[in-house]
């Protein structure tokens, strides 16, 4: 028990830190899914390449002496690159691979989309690197560690936290505070009579495909700075893991995929660190399969717009 | 599709010098092999394409070299690429072909033990049977099963594992946290490793990582209530760089507080840089040579060969195996090239013979195998973190 006590508000923060990643790249999944009711399973290495866009740019503003710039600013254009290059990854993927099977049997998509993920991971691969690559984040991000009682966090563990809750909020207002977050729950409820009202179900489709995989290069900017290392094989379980926390909050609901991130973070930290590493999945997925038995529409419930 | 084309005009060739012979197995046309394969199989792509890529390359270019140098008597030797991305069924797939056809006479690989132990049955039931020479595999059941068709040019987990865990006790280690990369490379090893510490009395605790793992924090927090003096990682994979960084954020400084051994994957010199220097002073083991921390002008021209051949910073990525791969390539292709040729054939049987008697030529010196199939005198290399490089501090021999 004692050992329990010692322990527990540390790994509790071990496990805030890995869930707000989890949520972060979850949201992407639910907004998705939410407008066009598709698993996009190419959503965890649209992160990965974002990751490698943040390494990129790290690379060249730190290192390259004609092009350095102070670290602050570095950071900036990292996720500005970062962000940038994953959205318009994003709606490329979905220009390609997603719109033309729109109206094609659902099952049809969901193979585009995994051939997507294996072209991206293969592509980075062969052309950028089979080993990781170094985001060099002690010349970008102070190297700060918090002790508070027994709780030991980097900065760059905070900084994790804190964005991906602040894109989350703002992510929250855009959609049920604007006009344009009108217009995409609008397309998320009924597709077609949004188009008679109106509204440009292209762009709308869209522009979530943008914000969805520019959070996703944001995580990847977040993800570098905090483990300072990038590879092309990182998308896949974080991908899967994301997943699984948008259909634990209930997938389409964007308040869900961010509490089933957090909530999946530190159930892996607590069952690691109290259980077993080794039975750290079997306990995600038996999560997973609890709550889909008892709410099988997920913790949160209903998507994006509320459905009948 | 000019290939088959040529090939005919060889073979035709071959059939006119031969009759202008009078017909006798005599000449050099009679020995040469009308069509020679080799196979190189490993995760070249996939989750360990880390290992795997480099590997590859050094493969491709031992094949260049030797054909370079004249092929089989004059014929060039084939490669065939098998990416088994680190899975047995995908490896028994690509194997089927190279069982069916006997012009394929051996492969390089597999390079993970897991995949030789799914599908070693199936070669050896060939007929005949198809050897393969690993560059990797270490796991003790490999060449323990009693397989002909099994050799391996790298040390096995039985020497590596009680090797690594003597090498902390010398070091003065009180309490060894182990960890493995769920893998039975990595599983077997970290097995071995406990089994020497438990029977010298070494407090330890045993955890497991994920292949792909990046945050280790539940882990380390785990490490430091434990109270570890040594942190020994059975891997292969990519996983290192971030442990160490975050071991460092969490205030366990290798060298200071804490110390490390890793294993293979673990004596890439690229983790210094991507850890931003938090593995400056751990220690790795490995069941090969690099051919870059050795001495010996041989495994320098190699390293040069190899930056030429791939690019300046390809070593850098090419990961623990690049200089095994090449040596595993060199023993295959001379075992082909002393085998008897006859009617342009040369037989799998004759290739399995030749491996087990003859001696070979290689980037590291001599090799010979065994009965079993193991490398004799392979070593086990013990390197240390310094500065930006991994440097050989020690050589264990097997």
């Amino acid at each position: 028990m004692d050992y329990f006590l010692q322990n527990f508000p540390q790994q509790l923060v071990n496990g805030l830190e890995a869930g707000s990643l989890y949520a972060l790249i979850a949201l992407g999944y639910t907004l998705i899914y939410g407008i066009l009711e598709m698993l996009n399973f190419a959503h965890g290495d649209v992160y990965m390449v974002g990751a490698f866009l943040a390494a990129g740019a790290a690379g060249v503003f730190v290192h390259n002496e004609v092009a350095a710039v102070p670290a602050g600013l570095a950071v900036a254009l990292m996720m500005v690159v970062a962000m940038g290059g994953a959205g318009l990854l994003g709606v490329g993927i979905e220009r390609v691979a997603y719109r033309p099977l729109r109206n094609a049997n659902r099952l049809a998509p969901l193979i585009t989309a995994i051939g997507v993920s294996l072209f991206l991971e293969s592509a980075v691969q062969v052309w950028v690197s089979p080993a990781p690559v170094l985001v060099p984040s002690n010349a970008l991000v102070p190297q700060t560690v918090f002790h508070v009682g027994t709780v030991v966090t980097p900065l760059t563990g905070v900084m994790l936290f804190v964005v991906a809750v602040a894109l989350m909020v703002a992510l929250d207002a855009f959609v049920f505070r604007t006009r344009f977050g009108s217009a995409m729950r609008a397309t998320a409820q009924d597709r077609e009579a949004a188009t008679f009202m109106g509204i440009d179900v292209d762009r709308v489709i869209m522009v979530t495909f943008f914000l969805a995989s520019a959070l996703a290069g944001m995580g990847g900017v977040l993800f570098g700075l905090r483990y300072a290392s990038v590879d092309f094989f990182m998308g896949y379980l974080l991908g899967i893991k994301a997943f699984t926390a948008a259909v634990i909050g209930g997938i389409g609901n964007i308040r869900g995929a961010m509490v089933g991130g957090l909530l999946l973070g530190v159930l892996e930290s607590l069952v690691g660190g109290f259980i077993s590493s080794q039975f750290q999945d079997s306990f995600v997925f038996l999560a997973l399969i609890t709550v889909l038995l008892i709410r099988p529409q997920g913790l949160f419930g209903q998507p994006l717009a509320d459905r009948a | 599709m000019a290939q088959p084309r040529i090939l005919a005009l060889i073979a035709m060739a071959g059939v006119g010098l031969a009759a202008c012979g009078g017909g006798s197995t005599g000449g050099a046309a009679a020995n040469k092999p009308n069509k020679v394969q080799i196979a190189a199989e490993g995760p070249f792509t996939g989750d360990e394409a880390s290992i795997g890529a480099g590997a590859l390359q050094a493969i491709q270019l031992a094949v260049k070299d030797f054909n370079n140098a004249g092929g089989v008597n004059g014929t060039p030797v084939t490669l065939l690429i098998w990416d088994d991305q680190h899975s047995a069924q995908v490896a028994q797939t690509l194997q089927a072909q190279g069982i069916s056809d006997p012009t394929v006479l051996g492969i390089v690989g597999p390079m993970n033990s897991g995949v030789v132990l799914g599908s070693v049955q199936g070669l050896q039931s060939a007929t005949p049977p198809l050897p393969f020479v690993s560059e990797s595999a270490s796991n003790v059941k490999v060449t323990d099963s009693g397989n002909s068709v099994a050799h391996r040019v790298n040390a096995r987990d039985d020497a590596q594992g009680p090797a690594d865990a003597k090498f902390m006790i010398d070091q003065g280690a009180k309490k060894v946290y182990v960890m493995d990369a769920k893998s039975d490379y990595s599983t077997g090893l970290a097995d071995q490793t406990q089994a020497y510490l438990a029977s010298h009395n070494i407090p330890y605790q045993r955890d497991q990582a994920k292949a792909g793992q990046k945050d280790f924090s539940t882990t380390i927090t785990k490490i430091k209530a434990f109270g570890a003096d040594w942190v020994y990682f059975a891997d292969e994979g990519p996983e290192a760089a971030p442990f160490v960084s975050q071991m460092k954020q969490q205030g366990l400084t290798i060298g200071q507080n804490i110390n490390f051994l890793g294993t293979d994957g673990e004596e890439d010199s690229s983790i210094i840089t991507t850890s931003q220097g938090a593995y400056d002073g751990a220690y790795a083991t490995n069941i090969t040579a690099d051919p870059a921390g050795v001495s010996g002008s041989a495994a320098a021209a190699y390293v040069t060969a190899f930056k030429a051949a791939y690019g300046p910073d390809s070593v850098s990525k090419a990961g623990p195996f690049y200089g095994s791969a090449y040596e595993a390539a060199q023993a295959l292709l001379q075992a082909i090239k002393n085998s008897p040729v006859n009617n342009g054939k040369i037989s799998r049987a004759d290739v399995i013979s030749h491996l087990g008697s003859d001696t070979f030529t290689t980037i590291f010196g001599s090799v010979k195998f065994d009965s079993k199939g193991d490398v004799q005198g392979g070593g086990i290399y013990v390197y240390k973190a310094t500065g930006s490089n991994m440097v050989v501090v020690k050589q264990v021999s097997g």
